[in-house]
């Protein structure tokens, strides 16, 4: 129970640091929309060039929903806010506070990871409202497609936690490290250019990047109603980035502790 | 090195002997002897690099002892034992989007604090370090001093059986340093037993009853300012401004005062107390520009020990 009362205590603690700053909860609303109105729009544009009967826009934004959702939102949410997160621990110089006291490192670890987990379901939930209610309706397993929005948000938070306590000291390391790893990642995962308008050889160069799978596994879940023996090798490299992600946050993590662990 | 009062074992909040610290090749800590008996308030003075922040580190199990032995309430350092110290370190660290009774909250959780039981306890903090009618104020929009204080209510939070102010005053104006003093004294009273490290002489001079002077990781003198005034065997320091220094020199030689410099000052020590218009007299034929009589400071018996002790 100990480490859950932490956990809590840390994830309160960041959404209520967040809450205070409304402006900034105000654009990670903002953000998803934007990106699913335009990619929605886009998809219905070039629908009517590309197929022989044009999608509707709620079809489209079917399709725009969840490279919206794990292509853009989540990136930004849970890589760059557990990256703001860690960084800011060590600005403020408030980690020093929280090696004085008993927290665990697995409770703080699992605290922000749980903190980014709560506003990626808000943005979910935003991103699937507005769809919804333009028109477009969702099908395949919602299990299948929570879960591939969990590994998601596990590999975000994991790679932040990497970059976060390995590569950016200051906030303004932040821009450049999420701008330098994740657009990059971002276009080549398909998030605001459809992956199958790509050169062949991007899209072998695609097969090894995250933000493709996570792309492709839920966009044929909820758009297609794909099931997971359908979507199997894109939920297996998933699976597997996730796993390797979290550990290798974990060891960054704990790296960082080694070496930080002062007043 | 003096060492004077004894206090029995079981009133002893924290014994450190022995205790040695090496970074690599240079060693940080050597030998250093501590105790602290409960309810007292005990300065740890020293240079910068003298081996203060190390020793508060070990104490909070955040960096480990080469060797030597510290208990803490009797108890050997280890992660428990983070719940007996409280530590007020020398900047605020503070959550400054959370309200004071959030950021004391969210400690209090951590320390296992929850429902009614955290509530009572953050208020008791916040009224303990007069921050109550700030209870919703945002941290960053706190004065500098409230921000202080508002960091001591932290490392109350869980009734530790040792408080450590880690340069409490330093940087803040003379009203809130001021402030803090006193609620050091009212914690004091309360029973909490502080270790207060500080750079500002009048300040453990004020709130110690016992100092420890700390040199290149070694106790070089401890103990009351009674006692830690033997070092310098005067009654009183002169301060004199003249352009016949040498002159002023030989003559305080004559009469056996010693003399020190104090930065710019020239000092003599007086063996007595001695009236103006004496002192004046013993000068004659020396024109002074400027004279002051000052009672043994910390300040004077500090430079002393650095001087003598560290030389030897």
């Amino acid at each position: 129970m100990k480490y859950w009362y932490e956990t809590i205590a840390v994830t309160r603690r960041i959404l209520t640091e967040l809450w205070r700053r409304r402006r900034s909860l105000v654009f990670w609303a903002m953000f998803p929309i934007a990106v699913l109105l335009l990619n929605g729009l886009i998809f219905a544009e070039r629908s009517k060039t590309a197929l022989p009967e044009p999608l509707t826009l709620g079809q489209a934004l079917e399709r725009a929903a969840p490279a919206t959702l794990v292509g853009a939102a989540l990136f930004f949410s849970c890589l760059g806010g557990s990256v703001a997160t860690v960084v800011a621990e060590r600005e403020q110089r408030t980690l020093k506070r929280l090696f004085l006291s008993p927290l665990s490192g697995v409770a703080y670890f699992l605290g922000i990871g749980l903190a980014h987990g709560v506003i990626a379901i808000g943005q979910t939930v935003l991103v699937v409202a507005v769809s919804v209610m333009l028109g477009a309706t969702f099908q395949g397993s919602p299990l299948l497609a929570g879960t591939i929005i969990l590994l998601s948000i596990l590999t975000y938070v994991g790679v932040g936690f990497i970059l976060g306590t390995q590569l950016a000291r200051r906030t303004e390391d932040i821009n450049t490290l999420v701008s330098a790893f994740g657009v990059p990642l971002l276009i080549l995962g398909g998030a605001f250019v459809p992956a199958f308008i790509f050169p062949k050889v991007l899209l072998n160069l695609a097969q090894y990047n995250p933000v493709y799978h996570m792309n492709e596994a839920l966009t044929k879940v909820v758009a297609e109603g794909d099931d997971l023996s359908q979507i199997a090798p894109h939920f297996r490299f998933l699976a597997i980035f996730a796993s390797l992600m979290v550990v290798a946050g974990w060891i960054s993590y704990r790296r960082m502790l080694q070496v930080e662990r002062r007043l | 090195m003096v060492t004077v009062k004894c206090y029995p074992e079981a009133g002893k909040v924290l014994r450190i002997e022995r205790l040695n610290k090496s970074y690599g090749q240079r060693l940080v800590l050597r030998d250093l002897n501590l105790t602290i008996a409960a309810g007292q308030i005990y300065g740890l003075l020293g240079p910068n690099g003298a081996g203060k922040t190390t020793t508060i580190n070990i104490l909070c199990h955040l960096l480990r002892a080469d060797s030597g032995l510290i208990r803490i309430n009797h108890s050997a350092v280890s992660e428990q034992t983070k719940r007996l110290i409280g530590v007020a370190p020398q900047e605020t660290l503070l959550y400054r989007y959370l309200t004071c009774e959030e950021n004391l909250r969210f400690f209090a959780s951590l320390y296992g604090f929850r429902g009614a039981a955290q509530t009572q306890r953050v208020q008791a903090c916040l009224a303990a370090v007069g921050l109550s009618d700030r209870a919703s104020s945002i941290a960053e929009t706190l004065s500098g001093g409230m921000q202080r204080r508002l960091s001591m209510a932290i490392a109350l939070v869980h009734q530790p059986k040792l408080l450590i102010l880690d340069e409490p005053t330093t940087g803040l104006d003379l009203e809130a340093r001021f402030e803090m003093w006193q609620l050091i004294r009212q914690l004091q009273r309360e029973g909490i037993t502080i270790l207060l490290t500080t750079h500002l002489l009048d300040e453990a001079e004020r709130l110690c009853d016992r100092i420890g002077i700390l040199k290149d990781g070694h106790i070089l003198a401890e103990g009351s300012l009674a006692d830690l005034r033997q070092h310098i065997p005067a009654q009183e320091v002169l301060v004199i401004q003249t352009t016949q220094e040498e002159k002023a020199i030989a003559r305080a030689q004559e009469l056996q005062f010693p003399h020190r410099r104090y930065g710019s000052d020239l000092a003599f020590w007086l063996p007595q107390p001695m009236e103006l218009q004496e002192i004046i007299t013993l000068f004659d034929g020396i024109p002074l520009d400027s004279i002051s009589r000052q009672p043994v400071r910390l300040e004077h018996i500090y430079l002393e020990i650095m001087r003598t002790m560290f030389n030897s």
